[in-house]
């Protein structure tokens, strides 16, 4: 059985292969590990990899599976079909400068029309007390701004649009 | 004793001191503003009054939304916390002229502490060693100039009403003078609406040390020892620890008399925070005062075994301190981590948003001070502090090795938080031997990120519940299940014995 999660912007393949009564996995083609002892409950799953016991604490939903182990979180993302574009994958190229995270939208630095080279600081999202500049992704004209000083923004919600 | 206290904040702090306050026998009543209607910190209140929009200048910032809620409930004091308005001369005047107490120092004291130039005039006066540098704040580049050369390059440019890095500026040659002089003054300008800068020498490789002291309206002043807190992310502290692994009792003691010094200098009354930095000679320098309970605070009470925040209301309410010095000792050594919704693999970026999963960690000396709970949806308005893990052992050692273990087990889900950075800090070799400074972050930038060394697990513990994992539809079902019955109803009749 195969399955693809991404992480980080990267897909990561596992296969689960029976044999016996252990799982032979296999990451990526490369990485095998012998997996045994396999229990699942609602926040917690227990296994054994190489003989050696794991603990690890999650969250599912459909899409999203969140994980601690040894105080790290990891955010997997499942892939279904590769077709399917990542949301959490979305990058600050091509048209659209998006707001890494929900917040207030305290500086509209450009205006329809301007001319801006890539880097160039284009609004300022606030949230936390922490102020994040959202610079150009490419040298260009800027078509359309979503959104006035003062305004609350979402996570990936498009800001700024360039031609 | 007062009856009833306002408590003008939210999250762990307003819990911790609400908690304070019912065992003095004080009700409490808390403010939010309207995104933190389900808050946990509400729980802990008596009474509880919408003070404004989400945003803090609509709220928690809002001194007449403030006041008018201690009208409406009749409290006769207000407890600030920390941040926001705890250490606004403007808030505490306010206070004053509305004859409601203000648990804090008086406003006169807050205005000295704020303006960095009058303290260092203040504290050099009764022999407390300052950095050397102006002590006056001036715009006659020629004054810097000479003041330059005086304690001799690299220099510190600084904000007379300056904090959190604002307007701070190192100097290494006469002829970036000038320009960092420009800089300064607009940052400082536009962020604490006054350009007064003054120049300092720039202390290499600085340790930051603070020490915690109590003083009465009666004069009776105690140190409860030294708080280290070099360990800093973009000039916030993200790790604190007491003892100190820098200072012997010679220093320490010499420490402590100093503090005490600046706070009567100061006419400082209940709980404060006398700021140090000690230089890789050992020397200390007066940096600031901080004139409110620290976010910090808990190491303290775990190696002195004082109620700190019991103590800071006992003396606002105007009774006297009944700890003298002797009585204070350090008792093992405790680690505070501050837990942040932000990540670490994305530039430290906040991260609100849904709680999805939580689990807190419990075993002997660990404690948590926590403002969130499992399904809250963490704000995008406010400081991005979640919670705080403090951790108390014998040893430093035993200490390191405790908290470890003990941040592995927090666990919180759905949002990013920064507990594997805090391990990587604490586990890092120069931690563990007590060797840094202010710069170990901006020094170890690159090894303390997330380096994803369990991600084959994670995808295997993944795998496996999309394999195996309940489905909800199941998981409802097993819950009607065990409503509809219990192991007891399933034996058939039963009667309790006589015997």
């Amino acid at each position: 059985m195969e399955y693809k999660f991404n992480f980080l912007e990267k897909t990561h393949k596992i296969n689960l292969e029976k044999a016996d009564d252990l799982f032979k996995v296999i990451i990526n083609d490369k990485q095998e590990y012998n997996i045994s002892d396999v229990e699942v409950e609602s926040n917690l799953i227990t296994f054994k990899a190489d003989n050696k016991l794991h603990n690890i604490y999650f969250y599912s939903n459909k899409d999203i599976t969140y994980l601690s182990i040894d105080g790290e979180n990891y955010t997997l993302e499942f892939e279904k079909d590769i077709s399917t574009k990542s949301k959490s994958g979305k990058q600050q190229k091509g048209n659209s400068v998006f707001s890494p995270m929900p917040g207030l939208l305290v500086k509209v630095s450009v205006s329809v029309g301007d001319k801006v080279k890539s880097g160039d600081t284009l609004a300022i999202v606030e949230a936390m007390k922490m102020q994040n500049e959202l610079p150009s992704p490419r040298d260009g004209t800027i078509k359309k701004i979503n959104g006035k000083e003062g305004e609350q923004v979402d996570a990936l919600q498009v800001i700024v649009e360039l031609e | 004793m007062f009856k009833k206290v306002l408590i003008a904040n939210r999250g762990e702090i307003a819990i911790r001191v609400a908690k304070a306050c019912k065992e003095l026998g004080i009700s409490t009543v808390g403010v939010y503003s309207t995104i933190d209607k389900k808050s946990l910190h509400l729980r802990f209140m008596d009474e509880i009054i919408w003070i404004g929009d989400s945003p803090a200048i609509s709220s928690y910032l809002n001194i007449e939304a403030i006041l008018d809620a201690v009208r409406k409930t009749h409290s006769e004091a207000i407890h600030p916390g920390y941040g926001f308005l705890a250490e606004n001369q403007l808030f505490a005047k306010a206070c004053e002229d509305a004859e409601i107490i203000f648990i804090g120092p008086s406003s006169k004291t807050l205005n000295l502490v704020a303006d960095k130039v009058a303290s260092r005039i203040t504290v050099k006066k009764v022999g407390v060693p300052i950095i050397p540098g102006m002590e006056m704040t001036c715009t006659d580049l020629i004054k810097f100039k000479q003041a330059a050369k005086e304690v001799g390059y690299p220099v510190m440019i600084k904000a007379s009403m300056g904090g959190g890095g604002k307007g701070m500026r190192v100097v290494y040659n006469e002829k970036d003078l000038e320009k960092s002089i420009a800089i300064s003054q607009r940052e400082a300008l536009s962020s604490f609406g006054d350009d007064s800068i003054y120049l300092e020498k720039y202390i290499e490789e600085p340790r930051h040390i603070e020490f915690q002291v109590l003083r009465d309206n009666f004069g009776n002043c105690i140190h409860l020892f030294e708080r280290e807190c070099s360990i800093q992310r973009r000039h916030q502290k993200i790790i604190e620890e007491t003892p100190s692994p820098a200072l012997n009792d010679e220093i320490r003691t010499k420490m402590g008399e100093s503090a005490k010094k600046v706070i009567e200098a100061s006419e400082y009354t209940t709980a404060g925070t006398v700021e140090f930095l000690l230089d890789k000679n050992k020397k200390f320098y007066f940096l600031e005062v901080n004139a409110r309970i620290q976010v910090e605070h808990p190491i303290t009470e775990m190696v002195t075994g004082v109620d700190l925040v019991r103590q800071q209301i006992l003396i606002a309410a105007g009774e006297k301190l009944h700890l003298s010095q002797e009585q204070i000792k350090q008792n093992g050594h405790a680690i505070e981590t501050r837990i942040y919704a932000e990540d670490p693999d994305n530039n430290f970026v906040p991260s609100p948003g849904k709680i999805l999963y939580l689990s807190e960690p419990q075993g002997p000396g660990i404690r948590i001070d926590s403002g969130i709970f499992q399904g809250w949806n963490v704000p995008p308005n406010y400081d991005p502090i979640l919670s705080k893990l403090i951790v108390w052992s014998e040893n430093r050692d035993m200490t390191i090795k405790r908290i470890l273990e003990t941040l592995k087990e927090y666990i919180i889900l759905g949002i990013k938080t920064n507990i594997g950075y805090l391990s990587r800090i604490i586990n890092n070799e120069s931690f563990i031997k007590g060797n840094f400074d202010t710069h170990f972050i901006d020094n170890n930038e690159e090894i303390l990120l997330p380096q994803h060394n369990n991600l084959d697990l994670a995808l295997i513990a993944a795998a496996f519940n999309k394999k195996y994992g309940i489905k909800k539809k199941q998981v409802s079902q097993l819950i009607r299940y065990s409503q509809k019955t219990t192991p007891w109803q399933e034996i058939g009749k039963w009667k309790i014995c006589n015997h």
